[in-house]
């Protein structure tokens, strides 16, 4: 196979809105970035209205509005319905803290179409120690509010080593909330999980005994609750279609308006991020260097390139290959073909004793 | 999902004003053909007889067989992939 030009006719399907990074809690796997914006350099109403009217003339359909805590935002309800007079189907995921039924009262009313609450243990001592605030009462008080409105609920189970012994128990917490989705997602080693990986890297075993309690959880609610589920990546052999692949589906914005690939993107040296102050999403879509960066495949190894999962990955996480091998160009080490496969390995057995470290 | 049954669309899940496409929490669903004329009829009020019915005055010299046929396999696919329910 020879190298192909990235594809003209790409069109981004999802804008991720980092509205802040300022949040109440201080999750341990936190996937911000670790030099986070201040809220000075914060996009304005303005600037997000013209960000998500530029978004659905690209052809984008998605907002998912997050951040840090994007109920920190004052215009909140503003901002949900500038997306949908848009056009954009609007999702909010929201630790909860300073919600309440009137205040998502105005956020329905404004056009919010999904809710994504996320717990961090069943254990409330545990899951406050996670999110290194008291937030899980407050988390489980509130799903029943969020429950009398006409509106999506989602609820996130994160999971890691500290919380997978009590798998079973978590979920049979998050059915009796009565949510429309349950996602159940393993850590991913990015931003401040990747400081705490040590702590929360689950064992060989814990894995196996969740891929089993997640396969009989889907099958037992099909048909009521819709179960989506994020596989440990670092114990697979082949590397996960991070985003959708890089720059074909998804843009991130981050608080200050600089626009991003992904989550993680900034990692990576040398690669210089545009801001929606300078330049329209359409623009930064298409000519934006960070965005052409790992676009389509001319930037792939030689055993990416003959391989045909590259049609399936897109290469995997090019954020992943620089963090583990130091080589963003490398193949993903999740890939049994990558010569640092071994290396996961390595990093699978868990340090002695780790300490945490919150996020400030 | 029978001739009988009243389809609507589960909490948070619309038809695109304009695309052919129904969106959903993180996610749209492609549709192809017709499926956009039968989801515009899927109220929670006409059941899949009447929504039968319609697409037979619409689509001239169409079978009714086929129609039946197509609209409830379409609609039993919805149905198992979470996206509609039927109204009890």
């Amino acid at each position: 196979m020879t190298p192909s030009a990235p594809n003209s006719t790409l069109r981004p399907l999802s804008l991720i809105a980092e509205l802040t990074h300022r949040c109440p809690l201080h999750c341990l796997y936190c996937s911000n970035p670790i030099e986070m914006r201040k809220a000075a350099d914060e996009l304005t109403t303005e600037d997000w209205a013209r960000v998500f009217r530029e978004a659905a003339a690209l052809g984008v359909l998605q907002l998912s509005l997050t951040g840090g805590e994007p109920l920190v935002r004052k215009d909140l309800p503003e901002l949900i319905a500038s997306g949908r007079k848009a056009g954009l189907y609007v999702n909010m995921i929201t630790s909860g803290v300073g919600l309440t039924g009137e205040r998502l009262a105005e956020l329905v009313e404004a056009g919010l179409e999904h809710l994504q609450l996320s717990f961090q243990d069943l254990d409330e001592a545990s899951a406050n120690h996670i999110a290194g605030t008291k937030a899980h009462a407050i988390k489980l008080a509130l799903a029943p509010v969020i429950r009398k409105f006409p509106l999506a609920f989602t609820v996130n189970l994160v999971v890691h080593r500290m919380n997978l012994d009590r798998l079973e128990q978590f979920i049979a917490m998050a059915e009796e909330l009565g949510p429309d989705r349950l996602e159940i997602a393993h850590v991913q080693y990015y931003g401040w999980a990747l400081k705490n990986r040590s702590l929360l890297m689950p064992t060989e075993k814990q894995v196996h005994s969740s891929l089993e309690i997640v396969a009989n959880a889907k099958e037992r609610l099909r048909g009521k609750i819709q179960l989506d589920s994020v596989f440990p990546d670092y114990f697979g052999n082949f590397p996960k279609a991070c985003v959708g692949g890089w720059g074909r589906q998804m843009m991130l914005v981050d608080p200050a308006g600089r626009v991003l690939p992904c989550h993680a993107a900034a990692v990576i040296p040398n690669i210089e991020f545009d801001n929606v102050h300078e330049h329209d999403l359409g623009w930064l879509w298409r000519e934006s260097g960070a965005f052409q960066r790992f676009r389509g495949d001319a930037w792939m190894p030689d055993t990416c390139l003959q391989c045909p999962r590259k049609e399936i990955d897109f290469g995997g996480c090019r954020c992943q290959a620089y963090l583990i091998t130091g080589d963003a160009k490398a193949i993903d080490p999740v890939c049994r073909y990558s010569p640092s496969h071994e290396l996961l390995e390595t990093l699978r057995s868990a340090a002695a004793e780790p300490l945490p470290i919150w996020r400030n | 999902m029978e001739m009988n049954s009243i389809p609507m669309v589960v909490r948070g899940c619309r038809l695109h004003p304009t695309q052919d496409v129904l969106l959903m929490p993180e996610g749209t669903l492609e549709l192809y053909g017709p499926s956009r004329d039968v989801l515009t009829r899927v109220d929670g009020n006409r059941d899949v007889a009447a929504i039968v019915q319609e697409l037979l005055q619409e689509y001239e010299g169409a079978e009714e067989a086929e129609i039946r046929t197509d609209v409830l396999a379409l609609l039993q696919d919805l149905k198992d992939r979470g996206v509609l329910r039927e109204r009890t």
